[in-house]
């Protein structure tokens, strides 16, 4: 698969997904096959692009994507609740969310750190970027929670 | 009293206060922090909590208002200038967010400058060796002002290993570095402390380059609030709790 070493390593693709997700692409027109025989090994199929499946690529490029701020942030929630609920603490939802945040940022920092050293593609470096500036706004704002917190306890 | 052999600084009980009556500014008001040899530990915090303070106490650069620390074998209290300003010279190397390489001296000089102070004839091989140490050989003859930013920091990160110090103290290394080079600085202080086994403790901002570390601490108003072990790839998880 072109793309595959281009995506983020840890979430490799699910082969038995790509040729589902061929088989619809195919049956609404986005894509079309042709059979190619191989010598030593059985006949391939090489998939391309219909002129409507590049169509609607190019449109979907264009378009900008949804926003992934889930007004329902699980995180959100939980100080929401913790405030209300008796016996509970809103600055130990805050202490348990960092300490796993800071675990997960060091995973994501490590493996944009083997990244860089490696030479990998560009495009897997711009989502381990990613993953490591999500993180970093998400303690960021752990932070911002914890001091708002503090100043009305 | 006899120190533990694997202990690198021990700070207890420390405070430090700045100007008085009205102008009084607790920036530590009671930190107890050990760190062990070969240990790196991030220490992170908001601006005024106290965490260059704490590194500075450390370094041997200021002195606490109650409080002891120990580097190594040494209570800091119980030394004269004379013997501080040798341990601050042999036995810590500082790293700062602003290089502080002199602008007319090539990096080997630059890195020379430690083992020059004490006469060592040796100090231009020993320069030469501690910029091979963060891969910069090749630009041993260049100046500061021909250098990147990442590679200004790892000059002054070869001049703070040319002694062979107990104790690296970087106040924000990567402060002044775009994400690049502030990564590569980081992937060569973790390699110092795996290869090496130098204990590290680092002041940041970074939440990126803090969490590369073995430890965090953080502070918030003169007081440690929170400690966190990290854990390393193929170690098992341990945990550190306040």
């Amino acid at each position: 698969m072109a793309c595959e070493e281009e995506l983020v390593p840890a979430s490799p693709l699910n082969f038995g997904q790509v040729y589902t997700t061929l088989e619809r692409l195919q049956r609404d027109g986005l894509v079309g096959h042709e059979v190619v025989n191989q010598a030593e090994r059985p006949d391939k199929k090489v998939y391309a692009l219909s002129a409507e499946g590049r169509r609607q690529l190019h449109e979907w490029l264009a378009t900008p994507s949804p926003p992934e701020t889930d007004p329902r942030h699980e995180t959100a929630l939980k100080l929401m609740l913790a405030r209300r609920l008796a016996g509970a603490d809103p600055l130990k939802v805050v202490a348990a969310e960092r300490r796993a945040g800071f675990e997960r940022l060091r995973e994501a920092s490590q493996a944009r750190a083997r990244a860089r050293k490696e030479k990998t593609p560009l495009a897997t470096v711009l989502f381990l970027d990613l993953a490591v500036l999500q993180l970093e706004a998400f303690l960021k704002w752990l932070d911002h929670c914890e001091e708002l917190l503090r100043k009305e306890s | 009293m006899p120190t533990d052999p694997k202990t690198a600084v021990e700070v207890r009980e420390v405070t430090k206060v700045f100007g008085s009556g009205e102008a009084r500014v607790q920036a530590l008001a009671g930190v107890s922090l050990a760190v062990a040899r070969g240990e790196f530990v991030a220490v992170m915090g908001p601006s005024g909590s106290g965490k260059s303070t704490l590194l500075h106490l450390i370094g041997a650069l200021d002195v606490p208002t109650s409080g002891s620390v120990r580097v190594g074998d040494d209570d800091l209290g119980a030394l004269n200038d004379d013997r501080l300003t040798l341990l601050r010279r042999r036995r810590i190397g500082f790293v700062f967010q602003a290089f502080n390489l002199l602008d007319v001296l090539t990096a080997e000089e630059n890195v020379a400058l430690p083992l020059e102070l004490e006469g060592r004839a040796d100090a231009r091989a020993g320069a030469a060796e501690a910029l091979a140490l963060v891969g910069l050989s090749q630009r041993r003859a260049h100046l500061p002002g021909q250098l990147s930013g990442g590679e200004q920091q790892r000059v002054a990160i070869a001049r703070a290993l040319v002694m062979n110090p107990l104790l690296l103290l970087a106040d924000e290394p990567t402060g002044n570095l775009d994400s690049s080079h502030g990564d590569q600085v980081m992937a060569l202080l973790r390699g110092l402390a795996d290869e090496r086994g130098q204990t590290i403790v680092m002041v940041t901002h970074n939440a990126a380059h803090a969490a590369l570390a073995d430890r965090l601490v953080r502070l918030r108003d003169g007081l440690v609030v929170e400690q966190l072990s990290l854990t390393r790839a193929g170690e098992p998880r341990e945990e550190c709790g306040e």
